[in-house]
């Protein structure tokens, strides 16, 4: 008697689960179904192959023999006994300090000056924009290497001052510049972000400082910066991550040797040359997780410090 | 409305299995797949032989593809380690060793005489891609390390070429004086070879010593590497090369040779490169075997296979594929259309028949490389794996010096640490 009331109530149980089921497969399932192609790519392409190079990253692999398990020893390496790893952090680290400042200044720059209300806007806006389309292409690339070169355009114009200068891409002091000069030349894409954040301030409030006197300077130091502040972070955000992503032009500059004396070793160049050139699957899979985890220790950093000093005005 | 909507479904299912049910059609037994690393001209070249192949052979079709070298080995590494490599893989000399011990390529040594006909090729090109005893690729050309010298830069100036009996000493003393008594502006008498690791590993060949051992350890010690940057800055000091900051643009390839960006009247190069050097140059290009430690001493060069190729363990058809090869290298026409811009054929035959028909140009390539003499030694073991990167780094601390970072007496030994420290890694 118990036992029969106890089946029939897990039997009930078994259809209320399945109308539950069937209820969500009526509601959602058309929409997992068209999810189907993406879900397919993200966890074949993308999270499948990502927790493969986690293994991978404790193994020695020359993709021709079978992986074969070495522990931490990949990460010790790469911090005892490891100087190119060393120099390409150094390179990584000054490019990121420099070009991303400079960047997301002259692109603040060039949207305030463009949101003068001036004619021919949509004009400008793409021009500036163009760069942005254009410059982590192997053309752009090769285009720098001619300008920057021995007897490239830039040295060309020099010439006309009577100023002998350097072949800029291929001297060590010089060569890190010319890159982060072609990244800052990138502003296009923070700058758009920024005009929309621009738009988004009240013009009363800029009439509000006039009338009490505020000089121009003043109101955007105490107006525009302020209101700009959750624009800027956003900004600062993914303009750190895409350069320490930076891989293309220094690929391209230096002919995929980082040089001149590895004064061009972006860390996803050794990362490359560590993969596709020596073969050390498993040591270039160590250094894609380090560059994961420093660059999530860059965003949390940038997440954690936002409280005081980004404003969400609402 | 439930009739769209069971529609939609349908249809995005089949979306789903259509996204899974793409099956690769590769491994057909009459179709072969062919991978080399070239110039366009080389593609050209290689096609065409690929249609007479196919015109000669009904049936069969050859998909071919190229890639730079650089771009080329992680394809190959990467199709042979998914299962898919291409049935034909040209191969060079530094790679055959490794692909074949670990059972990537199939051993042709069954073909010999049969299907594969390479009984007047030269002894020590078939045993250049023999590997453990058994033959695993056929040479498609020999070739050796040259310079390459601007004709009319020379002329100008009213100097001699550097010659079969140069040594390193007149070289120096020559290029300085053609620095200075040259009209062109920023223009040196050669690029700077202190990176080059072909002239370096002729210049210890000469000294009795090698770039590696047989058993994979390096053939140098720190005080012949001293001996090389030494001799390289005090040549740069005296102004003989080019400056550090333009040698820096040279990443060995025709076009960014300091002859081709038009810096220098000297680079160094291979051989089979005379044809593309001239081709991008409008002065009249020559080559010439690289200088000598001493006049009575060996000339250091070799007789290299440029490349092979080799047959996939992974084949479908590697009778097939071995009949592509033998046709490639033994069928006339075919010699007709490759001319030696893989080098010089290996066949005797095709030799014979080939050369009378090239141009000046070739013929000079041609007989460079018969003509080395003794300047030509035995065929280096193949080097060791993490070669590559000890190629990297003498660039590396050869710009280190250039640049005035470190002295040639530093130097020295820290490239002996890092080079065993190398190879030790693998």
């Amino acid at each position: 008697m118990t036992a029969r009331a106890d089946a029939s109530i897990d039997i009930a149980a078994g259809r209320a689960n399945r109308s539950v089921l069937s209820r969500f497969w009526e509601r959602n399932g058309a929409g997992y179904m068209f999810l189907v192609p993406w879900l397919i790519g993200f966890f074949g392409l993308t999270l499948g192959p990502a927790l493969i190079s986690l293994y991978l990253s404790f193994t020695n692999f020359d993709l021709l023999r079978e992986p074969v398990w070495v522990g931490t020893a990949n990460y010790v390496r790469m911090v005892t006994a490891d100087p190119k790893f060393a120099a390409s952090m150094r390179v990584t680290f000054s490019f990121v300090l420099f070009s991303v400042p400079l960047k997301l200044c002259f692109a603040l720059l060039v949207a305030v000056a463009l949101n003068r209300g001036m004619r021919g806007l949509p004009l400008y806006r793409a021009v500036f924009y163009l760069p942005s389309l254009l410059g982590a292409s192997v053309a752009i690339a090769v285009l720098w290497r001619q300008l920057f070169a021995a007897d490239g355009l830039v040295n060309m114009f020099l010439a006309n001052f009577g100023i002998v200068g350097p072949s800029w891409i291929s001297n060590p002091n010089y060569s890190l510049w010319t890159l982060i000069v072609l990244s800052v030349w990138q502003f296009g894409s923070p700058m758009i972000i920024f005009l929309a954040g621009l738009r988004q301030i009240p013009a009363d409030m800029y009439e509000a400082a006039s009338l009490d006197g505020a000089s121009r300077w003043r109101q955007f130091y105490k107006i525009t910066l302020p209101l700009l502040t959750p624009v800027i972070f956003f900004n600062a955000v993914v303009q750190t991550i895409e350069a320490f992503k930076a891989f293309t032009p220094a690929f391209i500059i230096s002919g995929g040797t980082g040089g001149p004396i590895n004064s061009t070793l972006f860390y996803t160049l050794y990362l490359y040359q560590e993969a596709f050139a020596y073969f050390r699957m498993g040591y270039a899979s160590a250094l894609a997780w380090v560059l994961v985890v420093i660059v999530a220790l860059f965003t949390g950093f940038a997440f954690l410090t936002s409280k005081f000093w980004v404003h969400y005005d609402d | 409305m439930t009739n769209r909507r069971s529609f939609l479904i349908g249809s995005a299912a089949l979306a789903a299995l259509g996204a899974t049910g793409v099956r690769p059609a590769f491994a057909q037994a009459d179709r072969l797949r062919l991978l080399w690393w070239g110039s366009q001209d080389r593609a050209d070249r290689t096609f065409a032989v690929a249609d007479l192949f196919e015109a000669a052979n009904s049936g069969m079709t050859v998909d071919g593809e190229f890639l730079g070298w650089g771009d080329y080995w992680p394809r190959v590494a990467t199709q042979t380690a998914g299962g898919n490599a291409p049935d034909v893989i040209q191969m060079d000399y530094r790679y055959l060793f490794e692909y074949a011990r670990r059972g990537a390529l199939a051993p042709l040594e069954g073909y010999r005489g049969e299907a594969l006909h390479v009984d007047d090729f030269d002894q020590a090109q078939i045993e250049g891609g023999s590997v453990d005893g058994s033959l695993y690729g056929i040479s498609l050309g020999a070739n050796s390390s040259a310079l390459m010298l601007n004709v009319a830069a020379f002329e100008e100036v009213g100097m001699d070429l550097p010659g079969p009996d140069t040594t390193w000493e007149e070289f120096a003393a020559a290029m300085t004086e053609f620095s200075q008594a040259t009209p062109r502006q920023n223009y040196a008498g050669t690029a700077d070879g202190s990176g080059v690791e072909p002239l370096f590993e002729n210049w210890l060949r000469q000294r009795g010593k090698a770039l590696y051992t047989a058993d994979e350890q390096l053939g140098f010690d720190a005080a012949d590497v001293t001996e090389w940057f030494q001799m390289w800055a005090d040549m740069r000091a005296a102004g003989a090369t080019v400056p550090p900051d333009v040698q820096a643009l040279d990443q060995y390839t025709i076009e960014t040779g300091m002859v081709s960006l038009g810096r220098a009247a000297t680079s160094f190069a291979h051989s089979n490169q005379l044809v593309g050097y001239q081709a991008i140059n409008p002065e009249p290009i020559t080559l010439s075997n690289y200088p000598r430690v001493g006049a009575d001493g060996s000339g250091g060069h070799y007789r290299k296979p440029s490349m092979f190729f080799s047959v996939a363990s992974q084949a479908a058809n590697p009778e097939g594929a071995v009949a592509f090869i033998d046709f490639f290298v033994n069928n006339p026409e075919a010699a007709a259309v490759l001319g030696v811009e893989r080098g010089v054929p290996e066949s005797a035959a095709v030799r014979d028949a080939l050369t009378p028909t090239l141009d000046e140009l070739g013929q000079r390539a041609v007989a460079y490389v018969a003509g080395l003499g003794d300047l030509a030694g035995a065929l280096p073991p193949p080097p060791p794996a993490g070669a590559g990167e000890v190629d990297f780094a003498l660039r590396r601390v050869s710009e280190e010096i250039a640049f005035g970072a470190t002295t040639p007496e530093a130097a020295g030994p820290a490239f002996i640490d890092e080079a065993a420290g190398i190879l030790a890694r693998g």
